[in-house]
């Protein structure tokens, strides 16, 4: 990320130096602001989330989720604590029902009670890309774009999308599985570290 | 689909309203973790959206996607979204822009304007995702989750426009 972000950044500011000196800090002071912009809006949406959240485990709701999720989790994570298995499950039932706003906090606060290393660990990893290239059955915003455009089908992209999405998923769980190997399955391994 | 959110909502308050859960104390404890949470992920936010305002401004990116156009058509994808290919790891924001100028130029209907719905809808924002979900966490070296992640985007495009040619 380090060397991607400075290389890239670094080019594009040469380049606008020479193309139009004087918006070179305009267009930095900009992206500042429509980041401050973006964070606030998010602290509503969390908002809403999180305390959902935290209803919804004070009801063992999350607890239930977890259950029902367990052989799946097992599979893509092997042993990870029971908070964060429970994060997860939150995460995979956001995903699955499309609402990616809710995914989000679920899967920031997974990722906080896994990783304590520097190194992202494997059930990190996979949390990663399975968000990354998660399963969607109906993309809404793309739908309600093409309808609000004037598609004589605006739902016609459904079984391609699926299926595409299906696809990228099981590659990317695929390609996990391949860089990382198996999940430790051990149970003194709270963490899901690669063996 | 309208319905979803809605009635997960209600089903959740109402829940625990029936478990006899304190629902406004918990919200509300719940909802407070919301403010820390956004303003740890605001600075990762400004670097990434440096980086691609900097890029469009400076006309870097039509540039690119020109260089690119060749082998994405060896791949299938048409040389029309192969800019929304591009962008969409970096931006959601501004690859929803490219989608509806697509849109505009092509038709919604058209295959062109099909494929970059498809790819839009099986592809993610893998970079802004990555540096909200680690921006809390002393993680510092990723390994191979991002490379993999843009591989599976790369292949979604890729699939997205076969799959639109025949579906």
């Amino acid at each position: 990320m380090n060397i991607v972000w400075t290389v890239v950044t670094v080019v594009a500011l040469v380049a606008l130096t020479i193309t139009n000196p004087q918006s070179v800090l305009t267009v930095c002071l900009d992206s500042s602001a429509q980041a401050l912009t973006t964070a606030l809006g998010l602290v509503g949406v969390y908002c809403l989330w999180l305390g959902i959240f935290e209803v919804a485990e004070r009801c063992k709701l999350v607890e239930g989720l977890s259950k029902c999720f367990a052989p799946l989790n097992k599979f893509l994570y092997g042993n990870v604590e029971k908070a964060a298995s429970e994060y997860i499950s939150l995460n995979l039932a956001s995903n699955l029902l499309g609402v990616g706003n809710a995914a989000t906090p679920s899967a920031i606060n997974a990722i906080q009670i896994m990783e304590k290393e520097e190194k992202l660990s494997r059930s990190g990893a996979m949390l990663f890309v399975v968000n990354a290239t998660s399963v969607q059955l109906i993309p809404t915003t793309v739908i309600g774009l093409r309808a609000s455009m004037g598609s004589a089908n605006p739902a016609d992209i459904l079984l391609p999308n699926l299926l595409s999405t299906i696809v990228t998923s099981v590659v990317g769980v695929a390609l996990v599985f391949l860089m990382y190997g198996k999940p430790a399955q051990n149970p003194t391994c709270l963490t899901g570290e690669v063996v | 689909m309208n319905y979803v959110v809605p009635i997960l909502l209600i089903a959740v308050l109402v829940t625990g309203l029936i478990k006899r859960v304190n629902v406004y104390d918990s919200f509300v404890l719940g909802a407070k973790k919301s403010f820390n949470l956004s303003i740890s992920i605001f600075p990762y936010l400004a670097a990434i959206f440096i980086m691609v305002n900097a890029l469009h401004a400076s006309g870097l990116d039509v540039y690119v996607t020109k260089f690119l156009a060749p082998p994405f058509k060896l791949l299938g994808v048409p040389s029309e979204v192969v800019q929304l290919v591009l962008l969409r790891p970096f931006s959601g924001s501004g690859s929803l822009a490219i989608l509806t100028d697509v849109y505009n130029t092509y038709g919604v209907d058209s295959y062109v304007g099909r494929c970059a719905s498809v790819i839009m809808g099986s592809s993610e924002t893998v970079f802004y995702v990555a540096s909200v979900y680690f921006a809390g966490t002393r993680v510092k070296r990723t390994g191979f989750a991002i490379p993999i992640a843009l591989l599976c985007n790369l292949l979604g495009s890729v699939v997205a426009c076969l799959l639109c040619r025949i579906m």
